[in-house]
């Protein structure tokens, strides 16, 4: 498989991107208004508390500035291909010497890369320098921060790809998306920590992709977790992405099918 | 090239066709004749009810993307470039994608732009341009890919006369190049003048295929010539002219191809009078093919 289309992709949307200024401005402006309006209010709830369940203020401010900037690096675009299918153009991409799904991800990593360096990180710097987030346990910390945020990617990117592909049978995903995007925000720990959730309501969580998205990776930041644990959590995204993306798969394959056969 | 055997599907019904290679054919019918169908089931992008397709002897559902530099396609209305960005950067996409060479790729890209005049907006986006503009940059997307197979489904669309005779003239140049081409369009002008044989579909079933001169020849094989003449009128008592009038100096006559040729019209007129200027029409392909079209059975008949 050549890599250069692919790697021509990623370009062509981190540089489309830089194209919109004002917007990326008013992105990083209106991320930055959202944390500190969560971060009131959380100051609030606080009060003169130390920690609440054992819970500092500044481990859920950490957990908001991270899992609300990799929410803002991490955003597929889940009308990638209802897109093509309603402008019909899914027949000239299915005749491409290339792999859709791969061009899929390739367009996602540019958005991604271009969100990591001019949004997340000023946002970063901004939340750091202003309110008492946490800094790394480690150096390994971080090391392993990176590997579980990539999965987490991961499997957020599989989740988006299965939704996707019910478009080649219902047409207008818009409805899905909005549930799996607020699945997401509210059980993905982004919204409310998980700490903070009831126990059954964590119980059933571990069975679910959800935690793995943003939660995963912020204990490993803030170093809840010891080596086997993030051995055995990082173990699990794997699974959900393998597990996700096959459903996602099967789906595209009836999906192309569905359109050789009833056209489209 | 292209082999259809027996095919069925939606309108189509029990197409049987085989296109060598290097021959340009008009696929020529009204709307929802089936003809898009046609083109989806050549690129692989529909497969058959019934029959068997082969593609460069492939079936092109199997085979889509592996022969993806040996048939290019263009199909109305389905976008071939990314509208969110400019017309040459839409190129470079193509050429990395299909990995061809970057000084061969804009030398074609040079030559197809100046005779499809779209050079000028080469840097707009592809949204922000007209339909007839986005016409030309996406059939010269096709185009430059150099495929084996060239298929084109209604390219002349919103398409100018200067445009639609470049278009032509590309096209030849391809064909005589050994590219083998597929085209459809309602535009039969166009049509004729490109082709070297014509495929008529009515109502999803192919009823003829052959070339434009066996088309004329068979089925209207009508001829009109005008002579004006000094001198005697000419007597053509003897000649199978079918029918003729005369105007002061002018005489029309009307003669079947198949029983008399124009020459021996001329030579017999001009044996007895002095001919001032002379006129030949023959038909219409337009009218052949409407004739057809409207009288489906009787054409069956005569077959």
């Amino acid at each position: 498989m050549r890599i250069t289309p692919y790697v021509a992709y990623a370009k062509k949307n981190f540089l489309g991107r830089s194209a919109y200024r004002v917007d990326h401005f008013l992105g990083i402006l209106s991320t930055c208004l959202q944390f500190f309006i969560f971060y009131e209010i959380y100051r609030a709830l606080y009060g003169d508390a130390e920690t609440i369940d054992g819970i500092t203020m500044s481990m859920v401010t950490t957990n908001f500035i991270i899992s609300m900037g990799l929410g803002m690096v991490f955003r597929p675009n889940d009308f990638f291909l209802p897109g093509k299918i309603w402008d019909g153009s899914i027949s000239t991409e299915l005749l491409r010497p290339i792999s859709f799904k791969g061009r899929m991800i390739a367009e996602n990593v540019g958005d991604s890369a271009f969100n990591l360096i001019f949004k997340f990180i000023p946002v970063f710097l901004i939340a750091f320098f202003t309110t008492g987030i946490h800094s790394p346990a480690g150096i390994f910390n971080v090391a392993l921060f990176i590997i579980s945020a990539v999965l987490g990617y991961g499997v957020l990117w599989s989740i988006s790809f299965a939704v996707q592909m019910t478009a080649f049978w219902l047409i207008n995903i818009w409805s899905i998306v909005t549930i799996k995007n607020v699945f997401i925000n509210v059980l993905s720990g982004s919204m409310i920590p998980l700490w903070f959730m009831p126990e059954w309501i964590g119980g059933v969580l571990k069975y679910t992709p959800f935690s793995s998205i943003y939660f995963t990776p912020v204990q490993i930041y803030l170093g809840q977790l010891g080596t086997a644990e993030i051995v055995y959590k990082c173990f699990i995204q794997i699974v959900w992405i393998v597990m996700i993306y096959l459903i996602g798969d099967f789906l595209w394959n009836k999906g192309q099918k569905k359109l050789i056969v009833q056209g489209g | 090239m292209i082999n259809f055997e027996k095919v069925s599907k939606f309108i189509l019904s029990d197409i049987s066709i085989n296109i060598p290679k290097g021959e340009i054919v008009g696929l020529i019918g009204a709307s929802g004749s089936g003809k898009t169908t046609f083109v989806r089931l050549a690129c692989g992008l529909l497969t058959p009810d019934l029959g068997r397709v082969r593609v460069l002897g492939k079936n092109p559902v199997n085979y889509r993307q592996k022969y993806f530099s040996d048939v290019s396609t263009f199909i109305v209305g389905k976008n071939l470039l990314d509208k969110e960005t400019s017309v040459i950067q839409n190129f470079e996409m193509l050429r990395i994608m299909y990995g061809i060479n970057k000084s061969e790729f804009y030398k074609r890209y040079n030559e197809i732009s100046e005779m499809l005049d779209f050079k000028g907006y080469e840097y707009e986006k592809v949204i922000s341009l007209s339909f007839g503009q986005k016409m030309r940059v996406e059939v010269a997307a096709a185009l430059i890919l150099e495929p084996m197979l060239l298929l084109l489904d209604e390219p002349t669309v919103g398409m100018d006369q200067n445009a639609k005779e470049c278009l032509t003239k590309i096209l030849k140049e391809k064909a005589s190049e050994g590219m083998t081409i597929l085209i459809t369009s309602h535009d039969m002008q166009s049509i004729s003048n490109i082709c070297t044989r014509l495929a008529i579909i009515d109502k999803g079933t192919l009823i003829y295929y052959g070339s434009k001169e066996r088309l004329r020849r068979k089925y209207l094989p009508k001829n009109k010539m005008t002579i004006t003449f000094e001198g005697e009128m000419p007597n053509i008592d003897d000649l199978p002219i079918n029918r003729y009038t005369i105007d002061n100096d002018k005489i029309t006559y009307e003669y079947n191809d198949n029983y008399i040729s124009s020459s021996e019209v001329v030579e017999v007129i001009l044996d007895q009078t002095e001919i001032r200027d002379i006129n030949i029409e023959k038909s219409e392909l337009e009218s052949i093919v409407m004739q057809i079209i409207g009288g489906q059975n009787e054409f069956y008949r005569s077959e």
